[in-house]
This record gives structure tokens, C-alpha cells and sequence, in this order.
């Protein structure tokens, strides 16, 4: 049911992250070589560069959007230690209309390692931005004013004794919930304990506190996602680290709680797949929370989905390599007869020779 | 070899590795050792600066060990002499040589590689000398011609031949030969260059700069820019590997305090990095051997490196991203292994059968991270887009159902028959009968009847038919949530099997009159009911109509096959299932205290309906004494809603929330307080957002009992227009500017008079006026009514 188009993005390095905009219909990308390039998908569904431009001085890890509301602004970050916001400008001249470029706002220098992840907060939260560092620090922007993006105050430190690889925001959009955060290291040690941490803010004192340490997750942790909540009581996280797991984190209500005023949250690991039989990269959610899409060094990706009994389910296997793709439909339905491979077959632009397939012996995924 | 390093009394700025690699001279403005370099430490030899007979000679920016003559050091110094040091003599003797020819400080010297007694040295006065031990001043002097030379280099290809940089960004070739002109010059940075290195093998020379570049020149002819490396700061000071033909050693001069290793095949991201100094490095060598080094740094220290307890910053480095848009769509880059001599290969049959043979290599070498492979990194990025074909993916559905979900105006009954009837003509037939069921717990008529229908027996007939439906309905309950399930999964994709699986019986297509579309809208038997009067179905908004005709001609028989006759089943069946149903209902006594979510089916019979289950089913008589019982279905259903919410369907959680209205007020509280219901509102209204419906989240919005979502219409909802004539935006009303005290501005540029009611007005250039001349305006001449030249758009 996947059509797969290879896009030549032609970024002389490893692509580090890809990133859709709000209504996806832009994409962004952020290289090693230090560019970050902006796509823009036109009616037939092509991906046109709009934008290209070096953005920093190393390696950019991440990419990712603001809410369209505050305009198009992107925050990237960098090896270079910095992580930067970037808004694109349109002119608005007789002659140059539709002309747009993407201008620096800000540049946060605070680490003094490579910043791994910048992550915008939920839009009710106003334009805050965390990022979090090598050196084991989140730190969380502010910009006061929204209409001021080269102004941003940084608002709180929030110390780890790990180097931090990956962070979350917590998207519930609910007035029960104060902000949370969850970060996790990719620190090699198991020796050193839990590398996923949960962390709240914490109104009283005006500080973020750490709820949680997942001590099961002992192996370095390159990805992590909470899962969109648009309206369940509970929190979902998806953690990449040497196998896929899916976390729920139940707030537990109890007198101590409503003293403090602070979360306590009960951890229970739902789901745990090692499909890819290597290290997992990513994890990413869809809009709903419902599908759970991983990829890892199989070079595949991978789809979860929780059935009607919450549990978790493979469901699809998406090959990038070959120009067709299979996508080992749900069997949970003997009358999806019309699985009809009607992908037609695309002309392969890349420019280098491709792993042609990698055959996991156990590409039928359901059990 | 072990990582280890020894603390000074200041910061070094200088390290030199004698002839055999066994001692290092360290030098700094307060430190001048020899250390002896043992397997896990360094010994200290001689503290030169341990004698009483201190000067400032003492303190040198740049040492030199006499690649020949072990007993030799030279350093230079800050106050611009160049020392020679004999090791082998003690006290003030040490001091062979205090050349005082510089004029300012002296940034670098050098022996030569070959002749033990020659020396160069490169100051801050803009010249170099050259020295013989042996003779008291220099024998011979260059004019760089440029502020200050910041290095200087014999070349190792040519025992005549040194490089200079300086900080006016150029580079000079000099033959020591000829000291009245350089042999070449050219300007290689845009900023001061700080350091370069020859290469030990090839004639490339590296430079790095304050430009934040190092950059390798091919000497071979005229200077050519083979690689560039950006690196993050100012590079002080550069260094080729050895044995390693394409990796190059760098330390910055500020900010960062790592000692990187390049490939300079790929110039982004270091090889190697050491991140021992707590503070920048300023000079580096190796031992020889490509995995041991030492280096000096400002955090006053002396280490040794290894190779073992090196960061490689490329292997923490993500390879792949991911991402998803409201659709499903899914953008994939991943690494991808390149072999470089197959890239000009494009036969496919030859391409396939390497890239096979590249598997088990790649595997192996990710592993290991073969040195050779780590420039080869390049990212293929895969778009996954849903292949056309698929007319009724999950977003379209979503979208149309948030289209034509009517939400409000009419009876809970009535909305709720029309949004089943939605529901179904979009695929959903699951949420259908979701629907039908709230109808069946909320509608008007049935609370109604219950009051009223147990003496009615005239009604009885058309009763048991509802109820055999509601009951049909009902006995699926349980199987909705199979069905959602699996609704969901597939995607979408095989409803039109599903409507086409229905049984073939349709003879209820002749009772039904195929140019109305609205008993297909509405079940047909609401329009047999006698007790109520039948409604005017309207569907407020016109698109319904164009989409059920659209509906009606494509799937003219299931359709009206699926006007809900009473004696029909739901037009849906179940999908064989992948998981066994749980419960038979007919096997269970129906026990009303029992809430669990899997028994809500049996329970959710309302008490007016028990007569007609007599009549089907003696099993069910024992309900008969709780017939009086008032019965509250509100647990049963926020059950469900709370279900579907967890599924991700928010959409129907929140649509049957909105459309309930007072109804809510019976739902249980405990249950579904009112953070969830906003927390439902805020994502069913974020989810319309991210699908750019705006007008059904306005429509929510509005709709909503919550006042903070409630409020959301209302903020922001200001724009002040701008004057014409100064363009000061017109904050107070919206027709007088405050500075030019006139409100003609603000008057119709095309009619010249004032307006009142709607007002076009172009965001360029603050021109308006009445929209109807606007328009007319801007379509005949295209440009602004007053002349001012502004390419106005009205749309």
C-alpha cells in the first residue's frame, strides 16, 4: 500500500534527521555536511528543494518545526555546539514576490559540547525550546516574545550525570498535566544505570524535577518519542535503543501526590520488540499515536500498531531500497483480498549502488 | 599504550618529541621540562627553569628538538629571542645560543630535518631567520612583507624549501637560498593562518586559520585546494598522522578544548576526537606510531593519548531519521554503504550482485569501523508515500467525516441517525452503529417512550422490530470493538469488500425511492414511524447532497440494502476474525451490576424494550423485575468513548461528547471529569487543525461547554488596519489616524467616499475600499486605484 519515491537529496554527507512540518507538506533535512534544505511537495507529490543553506559548523544533528502559528521557524543543532533558530522570510516587493530565505534569529551557545536535540515545546506552552547536550545538561529556552525570535533567554539547567543523546517533550495537551520532559542517554555503560529520565515541571518550585529514571533500559538510548495523546489518561513512550520498546507511564493518583503536587508515575514497559535484530535508530510516531514506526541499522522500517486489546502488534515492513516495496499487510483480516501490488516501478536516481536486499529471514511479522 | 598525563605549574604552549620519541621538552610562559615518556607516565629529566638564573628567555611560545643531535633544543621565545639549549651541559652553560635578532615575539622554530645546525625561526615582526648554531646571529633573514609570520615549516621533500604563513591569510614557499624573494606566494584564507604541516608523503601542505578551515594545498605546481575541513573554531595548530595518508590532527585556538582527527575525505565530521583537555591544546606530536600522541595544553597539562580512548563523534552519530505526516506518510533517510569503485558502475545486474557482496562486508565493518571505510557515508532518502489506488485511506475518511459530521441544531436523535448515516457512507460502519447505539441510549423518543410505551401495544409490532435491531446492534457490540480493530488496522482499503460481502438479498431496494436521498440519508425506518412526526431531513449544508448522490451511484445496492430495515442486519459483517470473540452473548445472564466494558452490550437494553425480548428470547424474561430500575448508560459509554480515545479515534469520542449536549450532564462525572473532556476537545480540535479544517475546528470550538476552549475563538481576533497615508497602523478606531488627524485616507480609493460596513484592504500597501470596487478595480488594471504602484491581489 506504500508507494516508495527516492528523493536525491543530495546532501554530501549522512542525512541525520528528516523532519515533517506541522501539516506535512514541508520537510526539512539536516546533513553532516552541515546543510540544512527545505522541501516543499508539489500537487503530484514530488519533493522540490526550496531552501538550502549551510547552516552551521559541524554536523547538524537535528531538525525540527515550530507550530506554524509563531511562522516558519525551524531549530536546528549541532556538533558545533551551537543550536540555532532559523525563520524564512518572504519578500514582499512587485518584483520578488514568492522570494524566500531562511535568516539565523538566534544562535544559543550555552553548551560546550555538541548540542544532540532541539525539540519545540507543545504550542500551549508558548516558543520554548530544550535542548539537550553530550555534557549531560537539558537546557530550556524561552523566547518571551513571540513576535522576537532572535530573543531567547534560557530558563532553566536541568542536570544529567549521562551524555544525552535524544529528548521529548511530552505533547499531552491537557491543563492535568504540567510539562514533562523525557531524555535519554546514550552512554555505553550498563553499569550506569537507567538512560531514559522523566522530568517534570514542577509549578511549586519553579524548577524541573526528575520523576523517574527507566531502570530497565540500561543500553544506550538513541531515540525517543512520546506517543501524541489526544486523549488518553495515560502516556506513551517509545524508546529506540537495542530493541524498540513502548513504555506506559501512568500517573498514579494518591495523597502524597496531591500534596507535593508532584506526578508520581507508574512505569510499565508494554511492548518490546526486537524485529530489527540490530541497533534501532528511531522511533516515530503517527499523528493519532496509534502507529509506532521504528528503523534501525536492518536499514528497514519498521510499523507497530496497538490492537483492540492494547497490545502491541507489528504490522508493516517498508523496504527503502528496492523501488518496490512490499508492505506485509494486517492478516488480522482474511478479505483484504485487494492487496494488488500496483506500485509502479521507479527510476532509480541515486547515485550510488545501493544495499540491494537485505533479506531478514523473518520478514512475516505477524506470530 | 595508556592514556595518561602529567600536571604543570602553567599552561604549555609548546611540546617537542626528541629524535627517538622516548623524551618531550615542554615549554610555557612558567614551565620548561624535559620528561621522560615511560609506558603509563612521564619521568622528569630536567627542569630547566629549575635554575636560579631566571629571565624571560625562559619562557617560550615554540620548542624544537634537533632531529639529529639529541643534546639540542631551540625555543623561541616571548620576548623575541631564539634560545639553543645543550642538554648535555648544566646550569647557565645550558644556554648555548641567545639569538636577540627578532624585534618582537617569536612565534615559531624549527630545525632542520636533515642538517643538525640549521634553524628557522618565524616572529610576530613579520620576518623569518635563519640560524647556524654554530654562529652567533642569523645567517640570513626573510621579509615576509605581512604583519607577522605565524609559522614556519621545512618541507620535507626539499631540503631547501620552507613554508611561512601569516596573518594576512597568505602563504609563501621560500628557497633558504634566496632571501631577497619568496619563491610563491598566494593568499590561501580569508583570516590569519595560524599553523601548517607538510605532508610527510605527498606534496600537500595543510593550513588552518581563523577562518574556522583547514585547507590542503597540492604544491605540486601551482597551488590547488584539494580538500577544505570546516571545523567549528579557529584552528591554532595542525598536524598530519603518520602512516595515515588522509587524516590530519587539529587543535582549536578557542572554544573548543578537542583534539580532532580528520579524514579529510569527509570534511564534516571528525574521525577521531580526544576529549582529555580541560582546556584548549595547543601543540601536539606523535610518537611515531599513528595511535600514540602526545599534546600540551592551556589546562596546564602534558598527556599522552591513545587511540583506544578516542571519541568517535561519527559513530554516535545518528545515520537514519524518520518522520510521519497526518497521513501516514513516512520520509526515511538512512545510511547507506558505498563502495567507491563500483560508483561509476551503473549496470544494474552488475550493481545488484555487488551490493550483495557488500552486505556481509558493511556488516562486519560496522562493527569494527574500518578505518578505510569512514568517508564513504552517503544518505538515502525514501519518501513512502500511500500509492494512489487507495481511495479511502484513514485521512480522507477523517476528513470527511469532520466535513459532514452535523453537530448541533437538531434533536440528539436526529444528529445521531445522520452522523451514523455519515459514518457509514465513509467506511466506518463501526462507527455507525456507535452512533445508532447513543441514539438508542440518548435519542429524544426513546426517552420519551419509556415513560409512555408500556401500555402502548399498538406500537408493540414496530418495537420489536427496533429492538431486534437495537438488540442486532447490540449483540455486535462486542464485536465493534474486534471490528475497530481491524477497521483500523487494514487501513482502510477493503471496505468496498466489506459492502459488496454483505448477502445479496435486495429486495428492499423496490420499497425504496432511489432519487431521494434522503431515506438513504436517514434509516428508513424512521420514516415509518408513527408515534413522532417525521422531520425534514435537511442537511443544513449543501455538499451532503453532491457527496450521497456521489455515494448513491457507486454503490447503489449495498446501499439501500443498508436502510436499516428492521429485519436486515447491519449492512456490515464481521471480518473473520484473527482473535476469537470473547463471549457468546446468549450464553450470558444478563446482570446489570456487572459494568464491565465486555458485558456492556446485554446491559445496554433499555427497560422499555424488555417485552420485545420476551418475545424473541425466554431467557431474557428474569430482566423482567428490573424493569423499574432507572438505568444509566452513561458508564457504558464513556467506557467506550475512553476506548476509542485510547484507539487514537478521538474524532468519535469528541463528536458524540459535542453532540449529547445536556445529556452529558447524566454522563458520570468520576469518570469523565472535565480536564478529559477539554483534553478531548483540545485534540480532536488539534487533529482538525493539522488537517487544515478550520471551519470544523471553529465549529467545535464554538460548539464547546468548556470555556477555555470556548475562549479560543475569541483571542487574537484584532487586525488594525493602517493608515493610508502614513502607514501607522490604526490602533483606536479604524478610520482616523492619530497622527495625520484625517480620516480621508481611509476612505474608498476608488470611489473616494467613506465606507461603511465590509472593507477590502490590501496588507501591501494600506490601500482599500468598498470590497465590490476593489475587486472590479483590481481585475480590469491589476495594480493599486491611488497609483501607488503596488501590485495588489484580491482574492
Amino acid at each position: 500500500m506504500f508507494e516508495a519515491q527516492e528523493v536525491n537529496a543530495e546532501h554530501k554527507d549522512l542525512i541525520h534527521d528528516v523532519a515533517y512540518d506541522f501539516y506535512g507538506r514541508r520537510m526539512a533535512t539536516c546533513s553532516s555536511d552541515q546543510f540544512v534544505k527545505v522541501w516543499d511537495q508539489n500537487s503530484e507529490g514530488k519533493w522540490i528543494l526550496s531552501s538550502s543553506w549551510k547552516a552551521h559548523s559541524g554536523s547538524v544533528w537535528k531538525v525540527t518545526w515550530a507550530h506554524p502559528e509563531f511562522g516558519q521557524v525551524l531549530a536546528t543543532c549541532s556538533f558545533d555546539r551551537t543550536a540555532a533558530i532559523w525563520e524564512e522570510i518572504g519578500n514582499i516587493g512587485p518584483n520578488d514576490r514568492g522570494v524566500r530565505h531562511w535568516v539565523r534569529r538566534a544562535n544559543l551557545v550555552d553548551s560546550r559540547t555538541s548540542v544532540t536535540d532541539a525539540r519545540f515545546c507543545p504550542r500551549w506552552l508558548g516558543l520554548q525550546l530544550a535542548t539537550c547536550s553530550a555534557e549531560g545538561i537539558v537546557r530550556i529556552y524561552e523566547a518571551p516574545d513571540i513576535m522576537n525570535l532572535s530573543q531567547w533567554t534560557l530558563q532553566h539547567e536541568v542536570q544529567c550525570r549521562l551524555p544525552l543523546s535524544c529528548l521529548s517533550w511530552n505533547p499531552t495537551m491537557s491543563k492535568m498535566h504540567p510539562p514533562m520532559l523525557a531524555v535519554g542517554s546514550d552512554d555505553q555503560v550498563a553499569a550506569n544505570g537507567g538512560k531514559v529520565f522523566i522530568y517534570e515541571y514542577s509549578e511549586n518550585s519553579r524548577r524541573w524535577v526528575k520523576l523517574e529514571t527507566i531502570g530497565t533500559i540500561t543500553d544506550a538510548v538513541h531515540d525517543i518519542a512520546f506517543s501524541p495523546n489526544l486523549g488518553r489518561e495515560y502516556h506513551i513512550l517509545a524508546v529506540a535503543s537495542k530493541d524498540v520498546r513502548i513504555i506506559n507511564l501512568v500517573p498514579v493518583e494518591n495523597e502524597e501526590t496531591l500534596q507535593t503536587g508532584v506526578t508520581k508515575l507508574d512505569v510499565q514497559t508494554v511492548a518490546q520488540f526486537d524485529d530489527h535484530s540490530s541497533l534501532v535508530w528511531r522511533v516515530c510516531w503517527n499523528l493519532t499515536g496509534t502507529v509506532l514506526s521504528s528503523s534501525g541499522d536492518d536499514g528497514l522500517v519498521r510499523l507497530f500498531k496497538m490492537n483492540y486489546i492494547n497490545s502491541w502488534k507489528p504490522v508493516a515492513v517498508l523496504k527503502g531500497d528496492t523501488p518496490q516495496t512490499k508492505d506485509s499487510e494486517q492478516r488480522t483480516t482474511s478479505s483484504s483480498s485487494n492487496n494488488g501490488n500496483v506500485i509502479s516501478p521507479l527510476s532509480q536516481t541515486a547515485r550510488y549502488i545501493k544495499l540491494g536486499t537485505i533479506s531478514q529471514p523473518r520478514d512475516v511479522p505477524w506470530h | 599504550m595508556a592514556t595518561f598525563f602529567v600536571q604543570q605549574e602553567g599552561p604549555v604552549n609548546a611540546l617537542a618529541l626528541n629524535r627517538d620519541n622516548t623524551q618531550v621538552a615542554i615549554g610555557g610562559r612558567n614551565v620548561f621540562k624535559v620528561y621522560a615518556i615511560e609506558d603509563d607516565r612521564f619521568r622528569e629529566v630536567c627542569n630547566v627553569r629549575g635554575s636560579k638564573h631566571l629571565n624571560s628567555n625562559f619562557s617560550c611560545n615554540d620548542v624544537s628538538w634537533n632531529p639529529v643531535d639529541d643534546h639540542y633544543l631551540a625555543t623561541a621565545t616571548t620576548n623575541g629571542h631564539v634560545c639553543v639549549w645543550n642538554l648535555s651541559k648544566m646550569g647557565k652553560a645550558m644556554q648555548e645560543q641567545d639569538y636577540q635578532d627578532h624585534g618582537r615575539t617569536v612565534n615559531k622554530v624549527n630545525f632542520h630535518a636533515a642538517e643538525p645546525n640549521r634553524l628557522i625561526s618565524g616572529s610576530q615582526d613579520g620576518t623569518m631567520r635563519y640560524f647556524d648554531i654554530r654562529v652567533k646571529s642569523a645567517v640570513a633573514v626573510f621579509y615576509s612583507n605581512t604583519e607577522s609570520v605565524r609559522d614556519v615549516q621545512f618541507s620535507p621533500h626539499n631540503p631547501y624549501t620552507f613554508s611561512a604563513v601569516s596573518d594576512n591569510g597568505s602563504v609563501q614557499l621560500w628557497d633558504i637560498r634566496k632571501s631577497e624573494k619568496c619563491m610563491l606566494q598566494y593568499t590561501a584564507h580569508s583570516g590569519p593562518v595560524f599553523a601548517c604541516d607538510w605532508h610527510p608523503e605527498c606534496a600537500w601542505l595543510a593550513t588552518a586559520s581563523r577562518d574556522k578551515t583547514i585547507k590542503v594545498w597540492d604544491l605540486t605546481n601551482r597551488p590547488t585546494l584539494d580538500y577544505t575541513i570546516h571545523t567549528i573554531a579557529s584552528i591554532g595548530h595542525v598536524k598530519w598522522r603518520p602512516q595515515r595518508k588522509f587524516h590530519i590532527t587539529s587543535c582549536a585556538l578557542v572554544i573548543d578544548c578537542s583534539i580532532n582527527i580528520w579524514d579529510i575525505r569527509r570534511p564534516y565530521i571528525p574521525f577521531a576526537s580526544f576529549n582529555e583537555h580541560k582546556d584548549i591544546a595547543s601543540r601536539l606530536a606523535f610518537k611515531g606510531d599513528p595511535h600514540v600522541f602526545l599534546s600540551s595544553g592551556r589546562d596546564c597539562t602534558l598527556y599522552q593519548h591513545s587511540f583506544n580512548d578516542a571519541s568517535r563523534p561519527a559513530s554516535k552519530a545518528n545515520p537514519q531519521g524518520i518522520t510521519m505526516n497526518q497521513k501516514g506518510e513516512i520520509v526515511f533517510a538512512r545510511k547507506v554503504p558505498v563502495l567507491p569503485s563500483s560508483s561509476s558502475n551503473n549496470n544494474s545486474n552488475t550493481s545488484s550482485s555487488l551490493a550483495k557482496a557488500t552486505v556481509g562486508f558493511m556488516r562486519k565493518i560496522s562493527t569494527s569501523q574500518a578505518i578505510d571505510q569512514f568517508h564513504l557515508a552517503a544518505s538515502a532518502l525514501t519518501s513512502f508515500r500511500l500509492s494512489c489506488d487507495v481511495t479511502d485511506d484513514t485521512e480522507q475518511q477523517f476528513a470527511a467525516l469532520a466535513k459532514n459530521y452535523m453537530l448541533h441544531g437538531r434533536s440528539v436523535s436526529e444528529l445521531c441517525e445522520r452522523n451514523s448515516a455519515v459514518a457509514r457512507e465513509f467506511g466506518k460502519p463501526h462507527i455507525s452503529v456507535i452512533w445508532k447505539i447513543v441514539k438508542t441510549m440518548y435519542g429524544e423518543e426513546f426517552r420519551q417512550n419509556s415513560s409512555v410505551n408500556s401500555t402502548n401495544r399498538e406500537e408493540v409490532s414496530l418495537q420489536s422490530q427496533k429492538n431486534s435491531t437495537a438488540a442486532g446492534i447490540e449483540s455486535n457490540l462486542n464485536n465493534v470493538r474486534d471490528m475497530e480493530a481491524d477497521q483500523k488496522s487494514k487501513g482502510g482499503g477493503d471496505q468496498s469488500a466489506q459492502y459488496s460481502g454483505g448477502d445479496d438479498e435486495t429486495e428492499n431496494e423496490d420499497q425504496v425511492d432511489h432519487s431521494s436521498i434522503y431515506t438513504n440519508g436517514f434509516p428508513t425506518y424512521l420514516n415509518f414511524r408513527n408515534d413522532l412526526p417525521k422531520g425534514d431531513f435537511s442537511f443544513g449544508e449543501n455538499e451532503l447532497d453532491m457527496e450521497l448522490e456521489t455515494i448513491n451511484s457507486n454503490y447503489p445496492s449495498s446501499y439501500h440494502r443498508g436502510g436499516f430495515n428492521s429485519t436486515d442486519c447491519p449492512d456490515w459483517i464481521l471480518p473473520s476474525e484473527a482473535f476469537p470473540i470473547r463471549t457468546d452473548i446468549t450464553d450470558r445472564s444478563p446482570q446489570p451490576e456487572q459494568f464491565t466494558n465486555h458485558h456492556s452490550p446485554d446491559i445496554s437494553e433499555e427497560p422499555h424494550s424488555f417485552q420485545v425480548e420476551e418475545q424473541g428470547s425466554a431467557k431474557l424474561t428474569i430482566v423482567k423485575p428490573l424493569e423499574r430500575q432507572p438505568w444509566q448508560p452513561g458508564r457504558i459509554l464513556v467506557e467506550a468513548l475512553k476506548h476509542h480515545a485510547i484507539l487514537g479515534d478521538i474524532q468519535t469520542a469528541t463528536c458524540i461528547l459535542i453532540v449529547l449536549g445536556d445529556c452529558r450532564k447524566c454522563l458520570p462525572n468520576e469518570l469523565l471529569d472535565e480536564s478529559l473532556q477539554e483534553h478531548w476537545l483540545l485534540g480532536y480540535i488539534e487533529l482538525l487543525t493539522r488537517h487544515q479544517l478550520w471551519t470544523s475546528a471553529t465549529q467545535v470550538i464554538n460548539l464547546s461547554w468548556l470555556s477555555s476552549i470556548h475562549q479560543l475563538n475569541q483571542q487574537s481576533t484584532r487586525i488594525s488596519t493602517n493608515c493610508a497615508a502614513c502607514r501607522r497602523p490604526l490602533l483606536r478606531v479604524g478610520w482616523l489616524c492619530d497622527r495625520c488627524h484625517c480620516a480621508k485616507y481611509s476612505a474608498c480609493s476608488v470611489c473616494e467616499r467613506p465606507v461603511r460596513g465590509l472593507y477590502a484592504w490590501c496588507q501591501g500597501c494600506s490601500h482599500g475600499g468598498h470590497p465590490n470596487h476593489v475587486k472590479k478595480w483590481i481585475k480590469e488594471r491589476g495594480v493599486c486605484p491611488t497609483g501607488c504602484g503596488h501590485q495588489c491581489e484580491y482574492r
